[in-house]
């Protein structure tokens, strides 16, 4: 019923979450019996700190999925979630490793992400990301809006300043994940990209009148935007 | 709602205060002025279909249709287009940056002298005073300076010379000094040949002759703001009874 080889791996930690962890999942496994072998979760796979990860099996047995890295001949983790073991007939069955049961949405390149303005500068606008498409992230991802990827025409001649104003909602495009010290990239360049929501300097929602202005319902001040235009579908009455 | 304003005009008024008005009576400041239509300036804000007062001070009009509130203080916020003294704090790659009295030093690139380029460098160190515009100024973006008008001359910015004292004053008395008809001007005009440089953040370097003439000047402009016209005509005859 317990595997005692299962026990020893983790005992040889010192850490009590390990062990905590451990006896859940043996609790679960004894209670819950998979009836077909699709896809069974079967046990913690922890990554320790960052030199090793636990070794998953060999190449030979599986192929390689997300979560997951390939090194001399043996398949390891990379992230400390659940091992999702899925069986696609003829092949071989592909291993990953998730943090939840679903899957995380990263944002990718091309994606269409809604973020939030944080701050400005003369050369680029600071946004953080926070939904990917429809689905709403659990966490903010950083991402930079520079000045020639505001918008497609007169780009030397943008100023951040007319475009965007920290606290706007807008709507843009990856166009690269950036390295490790770096945030996402992202454009405007479209016509149906830019600011969808934005507050006046009263505090209102304003209005857009054209692609680069938007109105103040209470004080009637024009600023400056640049303004998506939203397919008529998307909005809602 | 014009007339009541107009009634309280040179009256103190304190934030909070609140005029009614219709919806067609007021414009934004960016509008330019119509007759029959109102123009709320600086201190004064629209909030649908009141009139609220933001800042506290005296109620001024000029025909004929603007008001504005003018109050003295003596903390500066940076304005696009206003010409500033600065201190040079640190020298960082190609840009300087500057001290202006507000809530964030001011960026100066070192190409924004006249006759700069990328090989002859400005001859500005750390500590020096400068007289500079704005060209950036909004609460969201850093403030940046330029030493160059739009023609590219100097027309007087740059760095101010040695032997000057800086003084700080009040935004009030700083506008009185810049005002077209300023009898402030003329009154320091009879005392002494002075050179005086005003910065719209509340500092003023002077330089007269002598060091005990250049002190004279510094403590009086600081008195002066407090003081009426009065009083400060009858303190500048009594100095110059004193001094010559």
């Amino acid at each position: 019923m317990f595997a005692l080889d299962d026990l020893s791996l983790v005992m040889s930690t010192k850490s009590w979450r390990l062990e905590v962890l451990l006896c859940i999942t043996l609790i679960c496994r004894y209670y819950y019996q998979p009836k077909e072998t699709l896809c069974s979760v079967e046990k913690i796979a922890l990554s320790l700190e960052s030199t090793t990860g636990e070794k998953l099996c060999s190449v030979e047995d599986c192929n390689q999925g997300t979560g997951v890295y390939q090194r001399h001949g043996y398949i390891y983790s990379s992230l400390a979630g659940y091992v999702m073991r899925k069986n696609e007939g003829e092949e071989l069955p592909v291993i990953s490793v998730v943090r939840e049961t679903e899957a995380l949405l990263l944002p990718d390149v091309g994606a269409i992400v809604t973020c939030k303005v944080t701050g400005i500068n003369s050369r680029f606008a600071k946004v953080h990301i926070l939904y990917v498409g429809s689905t709403p992230l659990k966490d903010r991802f950083r991402g930079t809006i520079r000045k020639e990827d505001v918008r497609e025409s007169e780009k030397d001649k943008v100023d951040i300043y007319k475009s965007f104003r920290p606290g706007d909602i807008v709507l843009a495009k990856v166009i690269s994940l950036g390295d490790v010290q770096s945030t996402y990239l992202l454009t405007t360049a479209e016509n149906e990209l830019g600011v969808v929501v934005a507050h006046s300097e009263a505090g209102a929602q304003m209005i857009p009148i054209s692609w680069r202005e938007m109105q103040c319902p209470q004080t009637n001040a024009k600023e400056f935007r640049k303004v998506a235009r939203v397919q008529p579908e998307y909005l809602e009455a | 709602m014009f007339s009541v304003l107009k009634e309280r005009v040179g009256e103190i008024l304190l934030p909070g205060d609140e005029f009614c008005c219709g919806p067609q009576d007021t414009l934004p400041l960016t509008d330019s002025g119509k007759a029959g239509r109102l123009v709320a300036g600086p201190g004064l804000r629209r909030s649908g279909d009141r009139l609220l007062v933001s800042r506290s001070g005296v109620l001024r009009h000029k025909e004929p249709n603007k008001f504005w509130i003018e109050s003295q203080q003596r903390r500066y916020v940076p304005a696009k287009g206003e010409t500033v003294i600065g201190i040079v704090t640190t020298k960082s790659g190609d840009v300087f940056k500057v001290d202006i009295g507000g809530s964030e030093l001011a960026s100066l690139s070192f190409l924004a002298f006249e006759g700069a380029t990328k090989r002859n460098r400005p001859n500005v160190q750390v500590g020096d005073l400068l007289l500079a515009q704005l060209v950036v100024a909004n609460k969201d973006m850093e403030p940046e300076l330029v030493c160059i008008d739009g023609s590219g001359r100097a027309n007087g910015m740059g760095v101010l010379g040695t032997g000057g004292l800086l003084i700080k004053v009040s935004l009030g008395l700083v506008r009185r000094l810049l005002a077209p008809r300023s009898d402030l001007r003329a009154d320091l005009e009879q005392l002494f040949p002075c050179e005086l440089t005003v910065g719209m953040n509340g500092r003023v370097w002077v330089r007269a002759g002598a060091v005990q003439q250049t002190l004279v000047l510094a403590n009086l402009l600081q008195s002066c703001d407090a003081m009426t016209a009065a009083q400060r005509q009858q303190l500048f005859r009594r100095l110059q009874q004193g001094a010559f």
